[in-house]
Parts: C-alpha cells; structure tokens; sequence
C-alpha cells in the first residue's frame, strides 16, 4: 500500500476504508472518462460512529450534473456499507479544486 | 435505519416535469418542421392553424431561442438550485408559444425578459466561482439578451442570428475551456481561445453595419475556435476511453470538424458566395446539435431525473445526423433533391435520438429495479 497514491483523507475504522473507496471509485464522470477519486473530487471521508461523511467538490458551479454525481456516490455507498451506517455526503467549493488532486493515473490519461 | 437514498418525487413535481417536458418537445418538433417546410420538404401539417407559417418565419427562433434557451436555461438553473432561477427558461418556453400563437411582439419581449433572468442566473454562478469559464458563460447569457432585445426593437431575424449562434458557441467554449482544466496549461491556449470568442462577438456585431464584413469577421472566428478545439479539447484523449465516454468524444470530434466547415462557409457568405444554409446549418445541427446529442445522455438524467442506460446504438442517429447533413450541405448545389432529402435526415437523426434516449431510459429501468 506504501507506494500507492493516497486519494483524499481518511478518518474511520481500517475495515471499511477498502470498502468505501471502492465504492467511489465506482463513479464516474462519463464526460472526462475518469472516476471521481482519480479526479480529486472526493476531500475527505470521515467515519463518526456509524454515519459516514464524505466531503466532496466539482470542477465548475455551472455544472448541472452535480446532484447526479452525489446521488451516485449516495447510491454506491448505500450499496456495499452495512444498512445501520447512515450516509452523508456534503458538497463544498472551499478550497477550490486544482489539478494537484488529480491522481497519476488521471494525469497519464490526459496526456501530461 | 437508513433512510433511502432517494425519495421518490411528489406526484406535483411529476405532473410539472411533465408539463416542462411537453412544451419543450413541442418546441423543438415545431422548430423542425419550420425547418423541413424552409427546405421544401412536404411535410403534412394543419392547414387551419397559424403555427405552421409561424414555424417557418420563426425557424431560427425557436430552435436558439426558445427551444435552446429553455434547455440551457433549465440546465444552468439546476445548477445553481434556486426555484426562481427557473423563471428565465418558463418565460422563454412562454416566448416560444407566443411565436406560434403568431405574437411575434409579445413574444421577443418575453424572449427579452427570459434572457435577463438568465443573465441573473449566471451572475449568481460567477459569484459563486469566479473563473474563466463561469465569465465566459455570463457572456454568452449576455450575447443572447443583446440577440433578442434586437429582435424586440424590430430588426431582421438575419442580423440577429449570429447573437444568438455567439450565445450558444460561447456556451459550448466556455463548457468545453471548464474541461481543458484537467489538462497542463498549454502557454497562450486560454489568450488564445479569448481571442477567438472576441472576434466571434465582434463580427456579430459587424452584421448591423455590413453583413458581408461580419460574417467575414464571424467565420475566421469560427474557423479559429474550431482549431482551438481540436487542439487543447481534452475529447482527444477521451475517444480513446470506452462506452459513454467515447460516443460523447465523438460527437464533440465531429461537431469540430463541422465548426471548421461553418467557420469557411460563414466566410464564404461574406465574400459573396451562395453557401448561406452550408453556415447556417454546419454551425447549428453538425456543431451544435452533435454537441447536444453528446450531452444528453448526461444531461437528461440531470435535469429530468431520468437515468439513461447507454449502448452502441447511441451512434446511429450520430452517423444518421452527419451523413444526411454532409449530403445536405455538399451535394445540394449539384443535386437540388439533396436538400430536401438531407433536411429529412437531419429531422429523422433527431426523432431516432429521441426514440434513443427513450428506449435507454426504459432499458436502464428494467436494468436497476430491484424487486426487493
């Protein structure tokens, strides 16, 4: 795991975090072919008890898709988390998002 | 414990989406049969009623205007998830009414009022991230309030067309300019665009002085972003993904090649070549209507709430789109049937996209309803 890039801040029991970002990683923008952690979208999760927060953001406000996406990342926790877990998933523009979060792979692909 | 992920809407809301959706469709049919009847197709329609001939006077119009107007509209009001951002597209659908009820006043200040709401709107969207492409789509809003306002104070349609081609080009740009931000920075890519866009504003506004100088101006510009595009669009790297992601990087390639070839034809026309529907219609249905179908399969469950299941027939109404249209526009001058036919095709791609997106949105129900 050492030499893997870490996506986005993880607070929580270590049985679930395997579990939760493979369930991010299960969205996708269909418009730039990347998933939403390789993009960087995703700033932190945090596991509180039994209520799992994720704190997320988008590349532009004028986005109308941005409910979707958090939907989907509503839906794909809801499927894989153990149904007493509530799920919160809050969108933020502060601090903005930069290409530093993009992961390597996500750079490979866009040719830098 | 947990409460679902989504509540299912109230029986109002659906009522209402239904209503919206109704109006929109009836639009965009009422667009294009103004359009089969300009280009001579017999096209059967009530002989008894107005909107017919208000069709064919208003073509342009109701396709920028009113139809576009009230998407984008409604698009960038979800965005910004306030009730009364939905103001600006209800008036614009009103305005799109008006017309084919044959109240063409009434109709471009309601167009008017619609574009200043949405101006609102995208004031409240740089507010809320001050940025390039978020200015750049307030521009546009702005390049369509200036559009229709002209229409309004009584100038010909043709001389308001290009504000309302700039409204839409520069909201396609400024989308596309949001996406390039995942690329690197490539030195002079964004002077280089802003020029572009700038000398697009210009030459619409060269129409009102000399029409052959503007669509000169208007074509370089075209021309120019088009080269842009297909240089720094991040659709490049995107074709070579798979799925959903490819179809959209498709639609977007072709609709560059079209933007290229508008962008000659507009030129064209100001050096006095008789290529007027070859500038018309690269621009609107090879640049921007493939734009649309690239995005609707993302855009649809954004604003309807309807989930669409993607699969390889997406690409026949693409291919049926750009060939009716590439028959169209390079065979009509040598063959006069291949406007009518191209015209039908380019209607046909449109209504077998629609039957498209319906037959995905059912497919992807029977996909994901749980019987749990």
């Amino acid at each position: 795991m050492a030499d893997v890039h870490i996506p986005y801040p993880y607070d929580g029991p270590p049985e679930l975090e395997a579990t939760i970002e493979g369930a991010l990683r299960q969205v996708v923008d269909p418009e730039i072919a990347l998933t939403i952690v390789d993009v960087g979208l995703v700033y932190g999760v945090r596991v509180v008890e039994r209520d799992v927060q994720v704190r997320m953001t988008m590349t532009s406000a004028a986005c109308p898709v941005t409910d979707v996406i958090l939907a989907d990342v509503q839906a794909e926790l809801d499927a894989v988390l153990p149904p007493d877990h509530s799920i919160q998933v809050e969108l933020v523009w502060d601090p903005p998002w930069t290409t530093d979060r993009m992961s390597p792979r996500a750079k490979q692909f866009m040719g830098w | 414990m947990r409460t679902p992920a989504r509540h299912g809407p109230a029986a109002s809301t659906i009522a209402w989406r239904a209503a919206s959706l109704l109006v929109v469709a009836t639009l965009l049919i009422s667009a294009i049969v103004g359009g089969l009847l300009r280009a001579g197709v017999a096209t059967p329609v009530p002989s008894a009623s107005a909107w017919p001939a208000q069709a064919v006077l208003a073509h342009a119009f109701l396709m920028m205007s009113a139809f576009m107007g009230t998407v984008i509209g409604v698009e960038r009001a979800v965005a910004v998830k306030h009730r009364a951002a939905f103001i600006g597209p209800m008036l614009s659908a009103l305005a799109g009414l008006a017309m084919l009820g044959a109240q063409p006043a009434l109709a471009a200040w309601l167009a008017v009022a619609a574009a200043l709401g949405f101006v609102i709107v995208n004031l409240v969207v740089v507010k809320r991230q001050p940025a390039a492409h978020t200015a750049l789509l307030l521009v546009g809003a702005l390049a369509l309030l200036v559009a229709n306002l002209l229409l309004a104070l009584g100038s010909a349609a043709a001389s308001v067309i290009p504000g309302w081609f700039s409204f839409l080009v520069l909201t396609i740009a400024a989308e596309r300019l949001e996406m390039t931000r995942l690329m690197r920075r490539r030195r002079g890519a964004a002077s280089a665009l802003y020029i572009c866009l700038a000398a697009l504003l210009l030459g619409a506004a060269a129409f009102a002085l000399s029409p052959a100088m503007g669509a000169l101006v208007f074509g370089v510009a075209l021309l120019g972003l088009a080269i842009w595009l297909m240089v720094f669009d991040i659709a490049r790297r995107t074709i070579a993904a798979s799925g959903l992601s490819r179809y959209m990087a498709a639609c977007l390639l072709l609709g560059y090649a079209w933007l290229a070839i508008a962008g000659a034809a507009w030129m064209a026309t100001g050096l006095g070549l008789p290529l007027r529907d070859v500038a018309l219609h690269a621009l609107g249905l090879g640049f921007i209507f493939s734009m649309m179908l690239g995005h609707a399969p993302v855009i649809l469950p954004a604003l309807a709430r309807i989930k669409v299941e993607f699969g390889v027939h997406f690409y026949l109404p693409l291919a049926v789109l750009h060939l009716s249209l590439a028959l169209r526009l390079f065979a009509a001058p040598f063959l006069p049937a291949a406007l009518r036919l191209g015209a039908l095709g380019n209607a046909l791609a449109i209504a077998l996209f629609a039957m498209t997106m319906v037959g995905a949105a059912l497919t992807w129900r029977a996909r994901h309803t749980n019987p749990a």
